[in-house]
């Protein structure tokens, strides 16, 4: 897998054209984003691991970059450290790792790889979905900081988890259901082998001993599979019935428990027939029915986790004037914490002392600082940017503003779809209708034919077991977000399919969605004839070159820079220095004193001036992304109309607008303009989705049909957000329409499947023309074909 | 057919051994992932630096 030139060969981030470096790797020059990169890359390289970049996915950029700073790790290395991160297993220490920055199986290779080769490392073993590393080494020996710091020299951001954090309800739940899938599928083919015996008897004449013990250890295979695998259905039965709301779990359990009684009575009387054979496939296909469901359930990936590992590990403590390093497990509510520039801010707290600004794009996906002064509020996870800072803690862990929000995420990860809930409730129905079908029937043949009532009642119940019905749509649904996750879209609400299916209008928001979010110098006007064009930009460059604000990348040109001296950043105004005996200001109006007017405001203005004369200044404009036109046109051409919604003012939404040819477009809006927009669209019969990816957006995201943000966004937009779109890209958008009506065309196809079978099943059934083992075959053959249709959905393209 | 008095026990034993296997490598977290097994055995992890090729 390689990437295009003009991005950086490990992290894929756009390559600065001030930029020289390279890396050597599988005999080709490869260009490098940053010093931090050509490291990674070339440790790579030297440990053997070039293939790396081979295996990998295209990378998201800006996965794998290095940390600025090392952080430091040496605080894990003591005992009472180890004892909290670590479990001991005699002799042997292990410890469970989450690792920030992987995204494919590739990186889970090459972790393992080079920490295998490190010294003590008994085992690692990643795992690709959880993004968890489960280290064994021995006690005493090796150091847990330094495997640490080889994880973060690899450019991922590792964060050691407490044992207790670990042991995730899922884990538990997975092992069960593997338990008892074996337990139903081993019964199942033994009780197969001895009913063909039994059937075969049943043709050449018996010999009745060898029948009862035929039957008999049919019996002994038989009775783990009704009481350990099926136990769920009975517990879930009994619980429908407690809170008089029955399941598809009642018939279920009715027709296995009877089937099982009577099949344990014709033994010991050695009576007619058996039905072991019935009961354990029936279970078994039960059983995996649901063990897809859950897989499908645990695939959605655990963002909870992704979003602890943005906070620091450690924090820099001041007790009584002394600093000391400790983890920030350790912090407490009023504790005093010194927080360096660019250093994540570890707890939520109050400024104390210093001022600096801070980039809370995390939190609200704004790039643009926000300057904080004494007394004024941080949040946790946002990063300091100039000064150096103190900070009183108001709240730590999940009581922070970041930890509210990733339970609400988990929240929402556990939430049933509406869409199942009511496939459900239409199921309850039906089983209610079956019973009371069941029950005449029964009734009808024990006044005509007694010997076959129980024979055929068992038959009805088994062969119209609303099975097929009640998988039709959450199979489809699996298969649809298995399929879209590879197609780099996370669907974290099942009624997105659904809702996605039948949009009717597309609202995008700009900045960050349409746009890159990234600002580029688009026109330079100089006022002053003593200096070129070239001159400015060189100096623009050289002042924005220490600075961490947002808007200095921007500047960063191919030339050698020329030495500044006095350099000083001005938090919230500016950049000023000293260059060749000449002071030079770069910033906003305010700061550099200029009087020029600038009539349309579509773009960020900064001015350069020079010993107090403004000399030149820069527009810098938010470009629209590449793929943009193209995604919108192919929308348009699925019947979608699109619409521009913005908070931005008339001449920037508009110029969007012109370049995309957008339907309609919507400016200077606030939040709640944003959703009356929304809501007018609804009552006009739009089904709308909205794409958007700022803080502000979350209410809106959350007013409409469906909401989609991209994964570059704020924490909290995704939180509102029913599907995430991965990657740089629009293109996954117009995939999520497609797939999504592909997706419910197949749910429709099942349903009308399942009731045209159970139609046609239910009169022959009771009948009389259906033995009980053709009832099983043709229920589990009915759920397969449901199960393989929604499969099909895999291989959309 | 008498064998079968013999055979189909023993059936029975193994296939009590094969469920309690199974339940201690569940138990030991070894069907934890169910995803990386599938593509590890594509990653190779003996290239060495020198010996590289471009294949």
């Amino acid at each position: 897998m390689t990437t295009g030139a003009d991005t950086c060969f490990h992290c894929a981030l756009p390559v600065p054209a001030a930029c020289k470096l390279t890396v050597e790797i599988e005999g080709e020059q490869r260009p490098v984003c940053c010093p931090g990169c050509k490291a990674v890359a070339e440790l790579i390289r030297d440990t053997g691991m070039s293939r790396y970049y081979d295996l990998r996915d295209a990378p998201e950029p800006g996965v794998g970059r290095p940390a600025e700073e090392a952080a430091e790790w040496q605080v894990f290395d003591s005992p009472e450290m180890l004892k909290a991160f670590t479990e001991s297993h005699d002799e042997m220490l292990e410890a469970t790792i989450y690792v920030g920055g992987m995204y494919c199986s590739a990186c889970s290779w090459l972790i393992e790889t080079t920490l295998g080769k490190q010294p003590g490392v008994k085992s690692a073993e990643v795992n690709p979905i959880t993004h968890r590393l489960r280290l064994r080494f021995p006690s005493g020996e090796a150091s847990l900081s330094g495997y640490l710091a080889t994880l973060a020299n690899l450019g991922y951001q590792p964060q050691p988890l407490s044992p207790e954090s670990t042991t995730r309800p899922e884990v538990t739940e997975q092992r069960a259901a593997l338990k008892r899938l074996l337990v139903a599928s081993l019964g199942m083919m033994q009780v197969m082998m001895f009913a063909v015996g039994l059937y075969a008897m049943d043709f050449q004449g018996i010999d009745p001993d060898m029948q009862h013990f035929l039957r008999l250890v049919s019996f002994f295979v038989t009775t783990p599979v009704v009481f350990y695998a099926a136990k769920p259905f009975f517990k879930s039965a009994w619980r429908g019935v407690v809170a008089r709301k029955p399941g598809m779990d009642l018939p279920v359990s009715i027709a296995v428990g009877s089937a099982y009684i009577a099949s344990v009575y014709a033994t010991y009387t050695r009576g007619e027939a058996v039905w072991f054979d019935s009961v354990t496939m029936f279970v078994f296909f039960l059983t995996l029915g649901r063990f897809l469901e859950m897989r499908a359930r645990h695939r959605s990936i655990d963002r909870s986790a992704a979003l602890s590992s943005l906070l620091p590990n450690t924090a820099t403590r001041i007790d009584s004037g002394v600093h000391s390093v400790v983890p920030v497990s350790q912090l407490a509510t009023g504790d005093r914490v010194l927080i360096r520039a660019g250093e994540p801010i570890p707890a939520d707290g109050i400024l104390a002392s210093g001022t600096t600004s801070v980039d809370e794009a995390l939190l609200t996906g704004e790039a643009r600082p926000r300057a904080k002064a004494l007394g004024d509020e941080l949040s946790a996870g946002s990063i300091n940017l100039d000064g150096m800072i103190e900070m009183t803690v108001t709240s730590t862990g999940s009581d922070t503003t970041l930890g509210t929000i990733s339970r609400l995420s988990e929240r929402a990860r556990y939430a049933r779809p509406a869409f199942v809930t009511l496939a459900d409730k239409i199921a309850s129905y039906i089983v209610l209708a079956l019973l009371v079908v069941a029950t005449g029937v029964a009734t009808f043949w024990y006044f005509t034919d007694p010997d076959r009532a129980f024979v055929i009642t068992l038959s009805v119940l088994v062969v119209t077991c609303p099975c097929a019905l009640a998988l039709a749509t959450p199979a489809a649904f699996a298969a649809a977000g298995s399929r879209l996750s590879q197609l780099r879209l996370l669907v974290t609400n099942g009624n997105a399919i659904e809702s996605l299916s039948r949009a009717t209008l597309a609202m995008f928001d700009k900045t960050g969605t349409l746009t890159m979010g990234m600002p580029r110098i688009t026109a330079v006007f100089v006022t002053d004839n003593a200096w070129t064009e070239k001159d400015c930009r060189i100096v623009a460059a050289a002042l924005e070159h220490a600075s961490t604000h947002p808007l200095a990348r921007a500047f960063a040109v191919p030339d050698k820079l020329p030495e500044v001296t006095s350099h000083e950043i001005v938090v919230g105004l500016g950049v000023r220095g000293i260059i060749d005996h000449r002071e030079w200001r770069l910033g906003n109006t305010a700061f550099v004193g200029s009087g020029v007017a600038t009539d349309d405001s579509t773009a960020t203005h900064v001015f350069l001036a020079c010993d107090e004369n403004v000399v030149a200044w820069f527009e810098l404009e938010d470009e629209v992304r590449p793929d943009a036109g193209q995604t919108l046109n192919k929308l348009r051409s699925l019947g979608i109309a699109t619409a521009l919604v913005s908070g931005d003012n008339r001449a920037a939404v508009e110029s969007v607008a012109a370049k995309l040819a957008i339907d309609d477009t919507y400016c200077e809006c606030t939040p709640e303009d944003k959703l009356a927009i929304i809501e007018g669209a609804q009552r006009r019969g739009d089904r709308v989705v909205m794409i958007g990816d700022g803080i502000n957006d979350a209410p809106v995201l959350a007013g409409a049909d469906t909401s989609i943000a991209p994964a570059h966004g704020a924490l909290l937009a995704q939180t509102s957000a029913d599907v995430i779109m991965l990657g740089d890209t629009l293109a996954p958008l117009t995939t999520a329409v497609e797939m999504s009506r592909k997706t419910m065309r197949i749910v429709r196809q099942n349903i009308a499947w399942a009731i045209v079978y159970n139609t046609l099943a239910l009169p022959l059934a009771a009948a009389g023309y259906v033995p009980p083992w053709a009832a099983a075959i043709g229920m589990s053959a009915s759920s397969l074909i449901v199960v393989l249709n929604a499969l099909r959905l895999n291989r959309f393209e | 057919m008498s064998i079968l008095y013999v055979l189909i026990p023993l059936a029975l034993l193994l296939l009590g051994g094969a469920v309690w296997a199974f339940f201690w490598a569940v138990g030991s977290g070894q069907f934890d992932d169910l995803d990386t097994p599938a593509v590890r055995i594509v990653m190779d992890d003996d290239t060495k630096p020198d010996q590289d090729d471009k294949s």
